[in-house]
């Protein structure tokens, strides 16, 4: 009862502390640009990828992260310490023109900039290699769990784990897939893991939390083009089959390929919609919660203190409870693009079903 | 629109990181989880069905040992109901063999009291016979007339026989 009420209470902590510091940072962005707020800016800024992480209170002093870039004279690395700030270095700047504002360029002899290949560890990347990490922490305490204790049935944490894996694999991999589980289910429990990561990482505000990972396009990307692969590697005769020559009335496909069109176009639209899917819902949770937190400035812009501080109430029931909503969210999505991604692999293992032997 | 730009390095840092990810988990993790886990279930399972089974074998041999605690109760009553018959039988039988060995023994003692009786009778008649004449010897002796001291005599020798018997 007692650990129940520390539980409590430090959940309750962790979660203000979010609040609180989607305010600061909120603030020290909307004013950090002399001093004029500007909503939309603050908004994409804090959706975006930044060079350096900021630290909270403070939105001069950002944690350093290697910027790596293959420009027109070979490779540079430098820290983004050296460039932040305004500067030029070594003739890279953040630019601050409409093409390629705040990215990397090289500024060229004759003044132009030019955008170098740009494998910066950013901050979204730096998140990316910290969930990446942390998966493997857990998935390897996990690990150690069974090569240790074998048959106990583990405690904790461990068990939460063993818990999220049985009910992914055990009652959503395995029944769906059958006797391919076993050669899917890594990849599907890797990727439903580190998704999962990610999105409660991006709920965090401090220093290893806040990139906005599975709310970038960039990630989603990835993770559908894998789930494309696989799906279209793993595709049976059958699959083709029903893809280029499926069983509908001759008209609709031979002088004409319209069901071979509709059917690939669907083998793109699936991932397609995984990628959008995840990267919509996660990153308009965070817009949401910026929103409501830029709510309180812009009223106190528009009609005094009073109006903000009245206007603050509001918003910070409602961040606590979007914030509260996207931890649920984020467990949601990770689960439905594995779940989906399982089905799509399903679907391009399918065998000949016997209705052609009538 | 940036928003909906995927950005070249990050593609390429996902991409990498998610690699080397899934090969490190794939390779070291998952397959070891997955079959511990099953394992853990099929143990679970069998634990089920085994404890079932031996439920079940234990209210059999439960079932089994009241038949035959049961069959040896009735074994019990019944053998001590033969040791009971078998002793009455014994006693019965003893009693009997007793009774034929005592009228066994009463006879032949009948059989010598009568022959003694026989005996003393015969001798008795002797002895009478004997005493008679002897009297009779006194009596024609003496040869007094008178009756009366004859009959007083006799009666005189009679009770000295009765005396001596």
């Amino acid at each position: 009862m007692k650990s129940k009420i520390i539980t409590a209470i430090v959940a309750l902590v962790i979660v203000a502390l979010m609040g609180w510091g989607y305010y600061s940072s909120a603030e020290h962005r909307a004013h950090g640009h002399a001093g004029e707020l500007n909503p939309k800016e603050t908004i994409f800024e804090h959706l975006g990828d930044a060079y350096g992480w900021e630290v909270p209170f403070n939105h001069s002093v950002r944690i350093p992260l290697p910027i790596i870039v293959w420009g027109q004279d070979g490779l540079h690395c430098f820290m983004s310490n050296r460039i932040t700030g305004g500067e030029t270095y070594d003739g890279f700047k953040l630019s601050t023109s409409e093409e390629h504002h705040g990215k990397v360029v090289q500024v060229m002899a004759d003044g132009s900039e030019v955008r170098p290949w740009d494998f910066s560890i950013t901050k979204n990347v730096a998140g990316i290699l910290i969930a990446a990490l942390l998966v493997i922490w857990m998935v390897m305490t996990l690990k150690r769990w069974y090569a240790r204790n074998g048959m106990k049935a583990p405690r904790g944490g461990t068990g939460f784990l063993e818990l999220v894996v049985d009910f992914v694999y055990g009652d959503t991999i395995r029944p769906i897939l059958g006797k391919h589980a076993p050669k899917y289910a890594p990849y599907l429990l890797t990727a439903f893991f580190f998704i999962l990561t990610m999105n409660l990482l991006g709920l965090i505000v401090i220093f290893p939390g806040g990139a906005n990972l599975t709310g970038n396009i960039a990630v989603t990307l990835v993770l559908a083009v894998l789930t494309f692969l696989i799906t279209t590697f793993s595709g049976t005769r059958e699959y083709w089959k029903e893809i280029l020559w499926p069983e509908v009335p001759m008209a609709l496909k031979c002088p004409v390929p319209m069901m071979q069109l509709i059917e690939v176009l669907g083998m793109f639209t699936k991932p397609l919609a995984l990628m959008v899917r995840l990267f919509a819902n996660m990153m308009s949770g965070h817009m949401v919660v910026l929103v409501l937190v830029l709510l309180i400035f812009i009223f106190t812009n528009l009609f005094g203190v009073g109006v903000g501080i009245g206007t603050s109430i509001f918003s910070v029931a409602f961040t606590l409870f979007m914030l509260l909503l996207d931890v649920l969210v984020s467990f949601i999505q990770a689960y439905v693009f594995t779940i989906l991604s399982t089905i799509f692999i399903s679907m391009a293992l399918v065998e000949p079903h016997h209705s052609e032997a009538e | 629109m940036e928003l909906f730009t995927p950005e070249f390095g990050l593609v390429f840092w996902m991409f990498v990181a998610f690699l080397c990810l899934y090969f490190i988990l794939a390779k070291w993790a998952w397959p070891f989880i997955i079959k511990s886990m099953e394992e853990r279930a099929d143990k679970i399972d069998k634990g089920v069905a085994y404890y079932q089974e031996a439920e079940a074998r234990l209210s059999n041999a439960k079932a089994e040992a009241d038949k035959l605690l049961a069959e040896a109760r009735n074994e019990q009553a019944d053998i001590l109901r033969e040791a009971a018959k078998m002793r009455n039988d014994l006693i019965e039988k003893a009693r009997g063999d007793a009774s034929i060995e005592a009228k066994k023994v009463t006879e032949a003692a009948q059989v010598s009291i009568e022959q003694a009786r026989k005996e003393s009778e015969k001798q008795l008649r002797l002895e009478v016979g004997e005493l008679a004449l002897q009297i009779a010897e006194k009596v024609i002796r003496r040869n007094i007339a008178n009756d009366d001291a004859q009959k007083a005599l006799v009666d005189q020798y009679l009770r000295e026989v009765e005396t001596k018997n």
